[in-house]
């Protein structure tokens, strides 16, 4: 038999032509064990209030178009089940806002244009001479196919980019979403424009040396991209291709350098340095990093994920101490 | 209010597979081309389509593609498309590998295919279980890298039409985010709105797949075809009727019930579990008909998919797994998961020749209009399609659609229109958000929705489907007396809601009548008061139009028989 529950949920409502500030309604709702969280949008707008709203599509997590938060969790509403959710944060009162509150237009419908504007910014396509008629495919080797390491299966649900810290204090922070596209084409063999995206996805200020590599993206990810892993992956490139040095983000270079030649790539148990390196580029962020600010950095529900909580740590105190050149 | 009009070359509405691929043609081609779309292209359902793509990669393969289609579409699809299709796919799978899709490979480095239902080879190309999605990103990347304009959440609404001389000259669109109006006048229209499944209750389908299209262009009392066959897949989860691609049963899945037989041997002993998606999914409804259902409800089957092993099933199934984990708590690993027959795909739609063309009447085309992918009716699927085909359909086809608007253009004229081509959508917008009747409209769609399934549903007959096209009767004048309770223009989504609804009623009307009319069973569409196939009778694509109430007349489009004369079909 299925279990039923009376939960409660406080509903960012927002209207951007006719309010000034959201309101959080209250909805109580009987809510089932297998229901998920699109589910519960669903109802309150059926039987509720028609005019609640927000995007989806799908309703099984392929299209990226649900992505909410829950009690400050990024996720796609349509994956999550709303029990497992409420046990999560041990209560029967959920909090349902956008993706982001700052750019909310209406309810839980958000402004995407960052999103979108940083996807466009790193080349999200093939750059290869298009046969348009061939007769035989590109001979792709499974080993060389594996690669991409599911960077392709990206849905562009912003669930990751909505939940970067290092995106919230640094707009110009191209995110997880990007670079793990940036990745996506980087890994790819019939991709001619690998130099041209690693120069974009190197620039200081703006690609991967102003991940503060807490791990977020990575646990967020409803499709297990892991944004992170693809990020390492850029930096090893970079090192490849000998660009890494062209700015001062390298400095600790010469230990990657080493790294790279020992192990031909970067590990995890070079994470020490690797953290090192990345608490020089926050620096560079150019912004007051008040990373602590509402558990940004590392969200309760992911402590025990992120293996170098301490480092992160130590990071965000330094770095929050220090002030840096407005932007 | 002033309405704004825009003027291209081509405007293309729906940015899915068919969408996209066309607009890339036209832009590389140096039209002025616009791709309107609901919701972001990327989120279009193509992206959904999970099991794989059909081609006969080794071309002696081709004729056979050709008959499993044929014989899938149980004799009811034009041989000369599929001739055409099933000849160009192996072309079209490579051109999505050169554009950039990561197809699953063979240890040689070439394309890797799996078995799939109602074919005699493994021919279905697939990349894991998540092919739409990476053809759809490729696609999208490429015609976004040829620099098509995509507006996306603009709902089009209206297509201007002159009767009189018989050519499309534009659409009427609002921008979701502002209810703001727009023409957007064009040499050439095309549609690519993609499926109509969202009509039943338990489907597969995305929210907006409202087939909108279709009814736009039967309100100009425009035909569309074969509206009856709608595609039930044997495996929906239970309750949701979210998919679960047949790359489950194509990888070795079985399918049991509740006294633990594979009990496809009594309806399909040769092909078992992949006899062609009907009567695979009649099987499973007679199961549960019979009693011999699983679950609390007993209104499932199991698919048991434990034996391929874990290690396989989280490298070709992965996605299929976290769907049954989500929407079940089943883990298909470790037990076997509930499914059920899902409304899936729509065979009918806006009938088109065979270079895309929007058909008038079983004989004659409109000028500057095109139709492609899961809203045209080519009909390379007939009665019904097979596992496969449609996701190349779509590709195919809307490139297809692309090259020929390149071929015609400078043949059509651009006709001016003038603000009052906007004044019918204009209409409906003010009034659905004006009306203060008692009717809501969620309430109301379930009704359709769940009607449709009980009376139009696997199982049909004549009284069922009498009874449903009463019920829909009452259904249109029920809708004449909705309420909403959004008034304003900021992304009104329940305003949309109210309007798509006032879509499916219309098309919906549309697959009863075909239904009723066609006293005999035919691939998707099987009649319990006509169990057998009638070629002498019905062996024709039904043209339906409707007028201002809502009434629908019939009529009889040829079918184009080639290569393989109709036998009887068994799996
Ligand atoms: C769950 C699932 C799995 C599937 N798996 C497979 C498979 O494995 N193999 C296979 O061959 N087929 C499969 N199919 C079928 C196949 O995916 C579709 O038939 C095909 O992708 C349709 O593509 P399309 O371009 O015609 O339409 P869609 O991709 O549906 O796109 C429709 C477009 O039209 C737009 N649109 C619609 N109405 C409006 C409007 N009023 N105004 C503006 N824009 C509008 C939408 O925004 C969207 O961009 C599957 C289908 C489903 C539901
Ligand atoms: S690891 Fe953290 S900072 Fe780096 S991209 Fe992911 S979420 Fe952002
Ligand atoms: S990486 Fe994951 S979370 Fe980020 S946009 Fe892609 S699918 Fe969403
Ligand atoms: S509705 Fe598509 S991802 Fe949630």
């Amino acid at each position: 038999m299925s279990t039923t529950r009376t939960l409660r949920f406080r509903v960012f409502r927002f209207n951007a032509e006719t309010d000034y500030l959201p309101a959080y309604k209250i909805y109580d709702l009987e809510v089932d064990e297998h229901e998920l969280m699109l589910d519960v949008l669903d109802k309150i707008k059926w039987t509720k209030d028609g005019s609640f709203s927000y995007r989806r599509s799908c309703r099984h997590g392929i299209c990226g178009s649900c992505a909410i938060k829950v009690n400050g969790k990024s996720i796609i509403a349509c994956k999550d089940n709303v029990f497992e959710l409420a046990d999560l944060f041990e209560t029967d009162e959920l909090i349902i806002e956008p993706s982001r509150t700052e750019r909310a237009v209406k309810d839980l419908i958000v402004d995407k244009k960052d999103f979108w504007s940083k996807y466009d910014a790193v080349k999200p396509y093939l750059v290869a001479e298009i046969d348009e008629h061939p007769v035989k495919e590109n001979l792709v080797t499974p080993e060389d196919a594996e690669l991409i390491n599911e960077a392709d299966q990206c849905i562009q649900c912003g669930v990751c980019y909505y939940a970067c810290p290092a995106v919230e204090v640094n707009p110009d922070f191209i995110g997880p979403a990007a670079l793990a596209k940036a990745a996506r084409f980087t890994t790819d063999v019939r991709d001619d424009a690998k130099l041209d995206r690693l120069e974009i996805v190197n620039e200081l200020g703006k690609g991967i040396w102003d991940c503060v590599k807490c791990y977020e993206c990575a646990t967020a990810c409803p499709k297990g991209v892991d944004p992170i892993g693809k990020i390492t992956t850029l930096h090893n490139q970079t090192f490849e291709e000998d660009m890494a040095e062209d700015n001062v983000a390298t400095r600790h270079a010469v230990g990657f350098k080493h790294a790279i030649a020992r192990h031909g790539l970067l590990d995890e148990t070079e994470i020490v340095r690797y953290s090192e390196g990345t608490f020089g580029m926050v620096k560079h962020i150019g912004v007051g990093l008040d990373m602590m600010r509402a558990g940004k950095v590392v969200m309760p529900w992911n402590m025990h994920n992120s293996k170098n909580l301490d480092e992160v740590k130590k990071l965000i105190k330094s770095s929050s101490t220090t002030t840096f050149k407005g932007k | 209010m002033s309405v704004e009009i825009r003027k291209y070359d081509v405007v293309i509405v729906g940015a899915g597979l068919a969408g996209c691929a066309a607009a890339r043609e036209c832009q590389m081609a140096g039209l002025k081309t616009v791709v309107l779309t609901k919701v972001h292209p990327l989120r279009s359902h193509s992206g959904a389509a999970q099991g794989g793509i059909n081609a006969a990669l080794n071309e002696a393969d081709t004729t056979s593609h050709e008959f499993d289609t044929v014989k899938g579409s149980d004799y009811l699809g034009d041989q000369d498309a599929i001739e055409l299709m099933c000849q160009k796919a192996p072309e079209t799978i490579r051109w999505l590998e050169k554009m950039g899709a990561v197809f699953s490979r063979n240890e040689d480095g070439s394309i890797a295919q799996r078995p799939f239902g109602g074919q005699s080879q493994p021919r279905a190309c697939f990349a894991k279980d998540r092919t739409g999605l990476i053809c759809l990103q490729t696609i999208y990347e490429q015609a976004h890298r040829a620099g098509v304009e995509f507006l996306d959440e603009w709902y089009v609404g209206d297509l201007v039409y002159d009767n009189a001389t018989s050519k499309v000259n534009g659409v009427v669109a609002c921008n979701l985010r502002d209810t703001q109006f727009a023409i957007f006048n064009a040499k050439v229209v095309m549609f690519a709105t993609g499926g109509y499944g969202r009509t039943y209750k338990i489907n597969s389908n995305a929210h907006a797949n409202t087939g909108d299209g279709l009814s736009i262009v039967a309100r100009h009392g425009l035909p569309l075809e074969d509206m009856e066959f709608v595609q039930f897949h044997p495996s929906g989860l239970a309750g949701s009727g979210v998919l679960m691609s047949e790359a489950a049963r194509g990888e070795g899945g079985h399918l049991l019930n509740s006294n633990g037989e594979r009990f496809m041997s009594k309806y399909a002993p040769e092909k078992m579990e992949l006899a062609s998606r009907d009567v695979v999914s009649r099987g499973i409804e007679r199961e549960i008909m019979e009693g011999r259902g699983v679950g609390e409800k007993k209104d499932a089957v199991y698919l048991d998919v434990r034996h391929l092993g874990e290690e396989k099933i989280m490298e070709r199934l992965p996605e299929l797994r976290d769907l049954a984990l989500a929407f079940l708590g089943q883990d298909m690993a470790k037990e076997p998961i509930m499914i059920r027959a899902t409304a899936h795909y729509s065979m009918g739609g806006i009938p088109t020749d065979i270079n895309c063309h929007v058909k008038k009447n079983p004989t004659e085309t409109v000028t500057g209009f095109y139709a492609a992918g899961e809203c045209a009716c080519v009909s390379v699927h007939g009665a019904n399609r097979l596992g496969a085909n449609s996701v190349l359909e779509a590709v195919l086809f809307g490139r297809h659609a692309g090259e020929n608007i390149v071929k015609d253009i400078e043949a059509i004229a651009m006709v001016d229109v003038d603000e009052s081509s906007a004044d019918k959508f204009m209409k409906e917008v003010d009034w659905v958000i004006a009306t203060n009747g008692s009717e809501r409209v969620p309430a109301l769609r379930a009704y359709l929705q769940e009607t449709m399934t009980e009376n139009a549903g696997v199982f049909r007959d004549e009284a069922r489907l009498a009874k449903q096209k009463e019920i829909i009767k009452e259904i249109r004048k029920r809708y004449q007396n909705i309420r909403i309770d959004d008034s304003s223009r900021l992304f009104n989504t329940d305003m949309q809601e109210a309007i798509e609804l006032g879509h499916m009623i219309d098309y919906a009307a549309f697959i009863v009548e075909g239904a009723l009319a066609r006293k005999e069973s035919r691939g998707a569409q099987y009649r319990e008061d006509y169990q057998s196939r009638d070629d002498a009778n019905f062996l024709y694509h039904t043209y339906a139009t409707m007028d201002g109430e809502g009434n629908i007349s019939l009529d009889k489009g040829a079918v184009s028989i080639g290569k393989f004369q109709p036998e009887a079909r068994t799996y």
